[in-house]
């Protein structure tokens, strides 16, 4: 079993999704935000960084964040990212329709390439990353898109070519809406998703 | 003496370029921020709570002071004195989040429930839960069943506490269009109001402990 650390920010929305919910039991070490820039990350197989984190600390420890990555390991990133970070990600805002699902007929605009996948196989469906999107990603040559939007952009992705390591990218907020008490499916994103990178295929 | 500080958790979601009535601090500058010069502290509700909690000392003071905190979100540690943690509603239809005024109160005169309760129709936006209210608190909007979404309390300290476990009432961001032709647009300009108002109570003396 991978050994997780968030980066946590002690805010309402991360004590309930990363500290007192079911979810908790996946995090093996929640590193305080103000600690993160000391913090010897070694002993952790996947760093994870939640959405709504603290601007400031991340750009500072961006260096940080890559080096883990060199290194072999797992990072995971929620979304929306605060500035263009990632490793070749190519990231378009898009402004968020929070009310698709209330038009008849409708149709979230996101499609499953990545259906074959062990996330999609055995631990989620599209269904539970189904709420909406801040943006998109278009990544480069060689990254694995799992979740799309219906134009080919980005919504969650795999990206084993720009570092040493592996990133696990998506535009969704699951742990901000969880957190938040709001948005039922991103509590079954969370139910399949943790167990998965726990101890799933990536 | 200015107005306002603001504690900012400087997170993608909290406006980003603040209005210049109110001073802004990244809420892990707040021990060595100088809190003698303001009336009224706005804490929004993405801070980091165990951080407020190791400065929970800085924040009695200022309250010990006669002064105004407002916080807008859900408690989970106990850095605002005498105030319960956020409770969760248990939602068995969506007619549980219907938002009803409590008290007659300036703040909302004029503003329909329904405009409260409901964004294009769907409910749920404003507040997801309460915190106990204190005895004695001055009780301004509630849940169906009588859950404290809002309320004033000026007996637990010295000072003034203003609680509302949702989003934040004053319009902080520059450029930010927060108008939705709706009778919700008064309560930012109200809010800063009530501040003015409650600031020259506490100024005067009267009612507190």
């Amino acid at each position: 079993m991978r050994k997780i650390a968030v980066l946590y920010s002690g805010s309402s929305h991360h004590h309930r999704t990363y500290k007192t919910s079911e979810f908790a039991q996946y995090i093996h070490t929640r590193i305080p935000a103000r600690q993160f820039a000391t913090t010897d990350l070694s002993e952790f197989d996947v760093l994870l960084i939640p959405s709504q984190s603290h601007t400031g600390i991340l750009s500072q420890n961006i260096e940080k964040i890559y080096d883990f990555a060199n290194s072999g390991k797992i990072v995971v990133t929620f979304g929306p990212p605060h500035t263009e970070w990632l490793p070749e990600h190519n990231w378009e805002f898009r402004p968020t329709n929070f009310w698709w699902w209330l038009e008849p007929g409708a149709d979230s605009g996101l499609r499953l390439p990545g259906a074959d996948h062990d996330l999609f196989t055995n631990y989620l469906t599209l269904d539970d990353a189904t709420w909406h999107q801040h943006g998109v990603f278009w990544p480069s040559e060689g990254c694995e898109t799992l979740v799309s939007t219906e134009d080919g952009g980005a919504v969650l992705y795999i990206d084993r070519v720009n570092t040493g390591g592996i990133w696990v990218n998506t535009t969704l907020d699951p742990d901000y809406h969880y957190g938040s008490y709001f948005m039922p499916a991103t509590e079954r994103f969370l139910r399949g998703f943790l167990p998965w990178l726990q101890r799933g295929v990536i | 003496m200015k107005d306002y500080i603001v504690i900012h958790p400087q997170n993608v979601f909290s406006p980003e370029s603040i209005a210049p009535q109110f001073d802004c601090i990244d809420q892990y500058d707040l021990a060595n921020t100088d809190l003698t010069l303001y009336k009224c502290m706005i804490v929004l509700g993405f801070v980091d709570q165990d951080f407020l909690l190791e400065e929970k000392a800085m924040i009695d003071s200022f309250l010990e002071e006669g002064k105004i905190v407002c916080f807008f979100g859900n408690l989970v540690t106990p850095w605002l004195q005498g105030q319960a943690m956020f409770q969760p509603k248990e939602i068995r239809w969506h007619g549980d989040y219907n938002v009803q005024i409590a008290s007659d109160h300036f703040l909302f005169d004029g503003v329909l429930e329904d405009d409260m309760t409901t964004n294009k129709g769907v409910k749920g936006f404003f507040a997801r839960g309460h915190h106990e209210a204190p005895a004695n608190a001055e009780v301004l909007l509630t849940l169906p069943g009588g859950e404290t979404i809002t309320y004033i309390d000026r007996e637990s300290t010295n000072g003034t506490i203003f609680m509302h476990a949702g989003s934040c009432f004053f319009q902080l961001g520059l450029g930010m269009q927060l108008e939705q032709n709706k009778t919700t647009d008064v309560i930012p300009q109200r809010m800063l109001q009530w501040v003015d108002e409650e600031w020259a109570r506490l100024q005067g003396g009267a009612n507190n402990a």
